[in-house]
């Protein structure tokens, strides 16, 4: 391996890499290339905004510029021989049948649920992983949590079926201790549609949380300590602030997966538990073939997770502002 | 920290242990029943799953086009995150709110609807079926997640090591390259490990943009019309201990090679 | 953290190589999959037996490309979004979802005169009433499916099954599962009504009102379901691990559990009960229709084919003669009494606007209930 590729991969400032970056700095295509790009603030800003914009405006909108049109189209996909039109009738669908909104608010309110449970259950795992664990192995531990991660989602839903099931592993455990005599109906329920979710979501939250208590330096803790601040003020007023941006990327992720929910609720969940993505793909599977209405559920779901996306942040921000001041 | 919460916190963590593995195991197990349906009680045991899975080339072919795939976008992922979230964050400018909800707008698009107006869109484009469709939708669909994870660690870089490397007269380059970048590489990583995932799991776009050549999970849902075997058990039970010694070859391997170059 | 990052930048470099290798040759077959030597085909897995599959490519030099699918909503999505140039040649459409296809303007009409063997299709399902729409043929029957109630026998006795009664009876609360949209057909069979709306094809107000009847049956009845369900392998699931004794399903995934040596047996209720066919259709613009005509011949020319095709998925074969391939077990499994097929009536699509405009609503409103 050429000894220059190693060094650009070594720590910053140690003071063996200093002959590649002089050498780096002082080679003219490079000084012509850094002039052009930083000429001045608006050339940078430009030549760094225009790739993003471009791409968010045909990568990003222009598939769900699709879904909308296809939302205010009479009919789609169109059958030989009719004429379509613009219309709204999909949306006033949604907002003049309450059977619809049961499964909405459902989904934005397990959305929450599921998040909290998700952040009060593995912050302690990452609290521990990144305070408890010797560095040697935090790495180590943190890997192997992730393992039964790659499993599909169908093949491990089906695992935690005959784990749950009557006849499964826990209710076969039970029985053997003599703790029951009957099985326990813990699927289709609640309960065993959370322990597939937590599966779900729960690996969006432990990286960032990790990565947020990692490098929280233990010095504010001890320091804290010897003022006589107890362990729970000590939580309170030093470790949750700090940690505040690793909770508001983790409860992001959680809150955004969670809204689009889809095999784990209908394969786990029971009767009274449906979500709002098995209504909307309702709409693309059964036999009267219903696009738009899909497309305009699917529309009214995003601008509503949207928004709660970007409050959400708000908050955060003003909350870890109010906590600099 | 006492040691009463200390005790406290690792029972938890082992607790968490105890339930990521306990279906892991049952989904190992079941792979060795001797019968077309997973559950108990197993009567009599056997093997053939588990050598079945090598015979299938259709599994082997699936399984390696799954990982290209997942590689693939990926790196797509992770070059358009980064560029976007280094765009967004700390900067004010007309239309970054506009931005900033473009970018994590496909994450927010239930997966049945998104494949559809991917498919759709592909064809306008002219992009045919197939592997370069399925990178490109499991690549746009998991920009967000990179945005989110790289804006928020940028959001905690220390101002004071920016401007102490341009006090010392480091151009702009430089500096992005030599503080901002290595800042950026555990948020990076985390999104990355996010990404293989999500791309290595996904079904519904696989489906709808790719064509007669089946990913891993287009494959198992196939045969899971025919029921869930313990057939499926073992190749999902294979192609995870492959993955991981492939991971774990490769951190053995550059960590040697670390080795060898270092005096 | 530096190091780590090393490492998992080599980790990525190192399997994409690895990936790519593997992925490659697949990836070469597809891009040469445009010539005119092959047929692809849109199917359930095992649909198209493998032994026939590497017997018709050897001996025609047609290459067969299979494209597994797994629904029915998310197949007919795909050729929509296809269309008008698929790369489908030959799909597998169930039987009362023809006219979907055939609305949207997807499926060419079958050539049954280009079909030499299509005299090997027992006329029960070749000639049948609903296989004939605008005048013309659709499809190629092959496999056979139908509602029935399945039942555990160690707990559930065959008199009791004899009803569909039995699967709303408090004595089972919490045991029975179904799948809404086809329930709602049955319930509609069990209260007397014409499932198929044929009946109430001039009068919509009548049809709404049987719905609404319907749908609060269904509502009534709850508290005593344990898992409105998808798919077939849910059912098998659920019937393993025991969480449920009885349900209705279709005859395919309950035969499956059955070849298992499962305790499980079937019964076609004496209120009645609805079939459907598995048809092997042609897609309008098909790239290649001579190799698809060329294919579904072959497929249709020995029952041996259609008895591998019945022990693969536990559906019933179309074939004459296809019954004397099988074993006992499988001959158990794919077989009712005389009696029960009696009351068997098959789905028909005719009417499936106003059935679908009235049942789509009605399964929300249950699930919302």
């Amino acid at each position: 391996m050429p000894s220059d590729a190693v060094q650009t991969r070594t720590a910053p400032g140690t003071p063996d890499t200093l002959p590649f970056w002089g050498r780096m700095t002082r080679w003219s295509p490079y000084r012509a290339v850094v002039n052009v790009i930083y000429g001045s603030p608006r050339r940078q800003f430009l030549i760094l905004a225009i790739f993003p914009v471009l791409w968010v405006l045909t990568q990003h909108l222009g598939p769900m510029v699709q879904m909308l049109r296809v939302s205010l189209t009479s009919a789609y996909p169109v059958a030989p021989d009719t004429e379509t039109y613009l219309t709204l009738e999909h949306y006033i669908k949604f907002f003049g049948d309450s059977i619809f909104w049961q499964p909405f608010f459902r989904t934005l309110a397990f959305a929450f649920v599921f998040t909290f449970c998700t952040l009060v259950l593995t912050y302690p795992v990452a609290y521990f992983l990144a305070r408890h664990v010797s560095r040697k192995n935090q790495m180590l531990m943190l890997l192997l949590l992730l393992i039964p991660f790659w499993v599909g989602e169908i093949v491990r839903t089906y695992a935690i079926m005959i784990l749950l099931g009557n006849t499964g592993a826990l209710n076969l455990v039970l029985k053997t201790l003599g703790l029951i005599d009957r099985p326990i109906p813990f699927m289709y329920t609640s309960f065993s549609m959370g322990v597939g979710i937590v599966y779900l979501t729960a690996l969006y939250m432990l990286l960032p949380l990790y990565s947020a208590l990692e490098k929280l330096p233990t010095s504010y803790n001890e320091a804290a300590a010897d003022l006589g601040a107890g362990p729970w003020t000590r939580f309170r007023r030093i470790t949750l602030p700090l940690t505040l941006e690793g909770i508001g990327s983790g409860c992001t992720l959680v809150f955004l997966i969670s809204t689009g929910f889809y095999a784990t609720p209908i394969l786990l969940g029971g009767p009274s538990t449906t979500v709002f993505a098995q209504t909307i793909a309702g709409f693309f599977h059964t036999a009267g073939d219903q696009w738009p209405t899909g497309a305009a559920f699917a529309s009214i779901m995003f601008a509503a997770a949207l928004l709660l996306t970007v409050l959400f942040q708000r908050i955060i921000k003003a909350m870890r502002k109010g906590d600099t001041k | 920290m006492t040691r009463g919460s200390r005790i406290f916190m690792s029972c938890i963590y082992w607790a968490f242990v105890l339930y990521v593995f306990v279906p892991l195991a049952l989904m190992i197990l079941m792979g060795f029943k001797d019968s077309k349906f997973i559950g108990f009680p197993i009567r009599s045991w056997t093997l053939d799953w588990y050598t079945g899975v090598f015979d299938d080339g259709a599994v082997v072919s699936a399984f390696g086009y799954s990982i290209a795939i997942a590689v693939l976008s990926t790196l797509v992922s992770i070059l358009v995150g980064t560029w976007i979230a280094v765009l967004l964050e700390g900067r004010k400018f007309v239309g970054r709110p506009v931005v900033f909800g473009l970018a994590v707008m496909p994450a927010l698009v239930p997966g049945i609807i998104s494949a559809i107006a991917f498919r759709i869109y592909a064809r306008g484009l002219g992009i045919e079926p197939g592997m370069g469709a399925i990178v490109w939708a499991h690549a746009v669909h998991n920009v967000p997640f990179v945005v989110l994870v790289v804006m928020a660690r940028l959001s905690t870089l220390p101002k004071s090591q920016l401007e102490a490397a341009r006090d010392l007269g480091a151009d702009p380059m430089v500096v992005f390259l030599r503080i901002t970048l290595p800042y950026l590489v555990p948020a990076i990583l985390g999104a990355s490990i996010f990404c293989l995932l999500l791309s290595f799991d996904d079904f519904v776009r696989s489906f709808f943009l790719g064509g007669y050549e089946p990913t891993l999970p287009v494959l198992i849902f196939a045969k899971l019309r025919s029921g869930m075997s313990p057939e499926i058990n073992a190749i999902a039970t294979v192609a995870l201990i492959v993955t991981a010694a492939i991971g774990i070859w490769a951190e053995r391997f550059t960590r040697r090679m670390n080795k060898d170059s270092k005096p | 953290m530096t190091k780590l990052i090393l490492n998992r930048r080599g980790f990525i470099g190192s399997t994409a190589a690895a990936g790519g290798l593997l992925a490659s040759p697949a990836y070469l077959r597809r891009a040469h999959a445009q010539g005119s030597g092959e047929v692809n085909i849109w199917t359930y897995n095992d649909f198209v037996p493998k032994a026939f599959k590497e017997q018709f490519e050897s001996e025609t030099g047609i290459k067969v490309n299979v494209r597994l699918v797994d629904d029915q909503g998310k197949q007919f999505n795909l050729l929509a979004a296809e269309q008008p140039n698929p790369t489908v040649d030959i799909m597998t459409v169930a039987g009362h979802r023809f006219l979907q296809f055939i609305e949207s303007d997807l499926l060419a009409p079958l050539d049954t005169g280009r079909l030499g063997n299509w005299g090997n299709i027992n006329p029960t399902f070749s000639e049948s009433d609903w296989s004939t729409i605008n005048g013309e043929k659709w499809g190629a029957p092959i496999l056979s499916g139908m509602e029935v109630l399945s039942y555990n026998t160690d707990y559930v006795t065959a008199e009791e099954a004899q009803t569909w009664d039995t699967l709303f009876s408090e004595k089972y609360k919490g045991q029975t599962a179904y799948i809404i949209q086809d329930m709602l057909s049955i319930v509609m069979l069990m209260m007397g009504y014409d499932g198929n709306f044929i009946e109430y094809a001039d009068d919509h107000a009548r049809a709404a009102e049987i719905m609404e009847e319907v749908k609060q049956f269904m509502i009534d009845k709850k508290p005593l379901v344990r898992k409105y369900y998808d798919g077939g392998a849910e059912f098998q699931q659920m019937m393993v691990n025991q969480d449920i004794l009885l349900g209705h399903s279709w005859n395919g995934p309950a035969a499956a559990l059955i070849n298992d040596g499962f305790p499980l047996a079937m019964s076609i209720p004496q209120e009645g009960s609805y079939g459907f066919v598995y048809t092997f259709n042609i897609a309008k613009n098909a790239p290649n229709g001579d190799n698809a005509y060329t294919f579904l011949d072959a497929l249709l020319s020995s029952p041996e084919i259609g008895a591998a095709m019945t022990k693969a998925s536990g559906f019933i074969s179309t074939y004459k003669g296809a019954d004397q391939y099988l074993n006992e077990l499988e001959k158990k499994s794919t077989s009712f009494p005389e009696e029960q097929l009696a009351n068997l009536q098959f789905f028909r699509a005719e009417e499936n606007e106003l059935k679908y405009g009235l049942m789509d609503p009605a399964v929300e409103a249950i699930k919302a209930a």
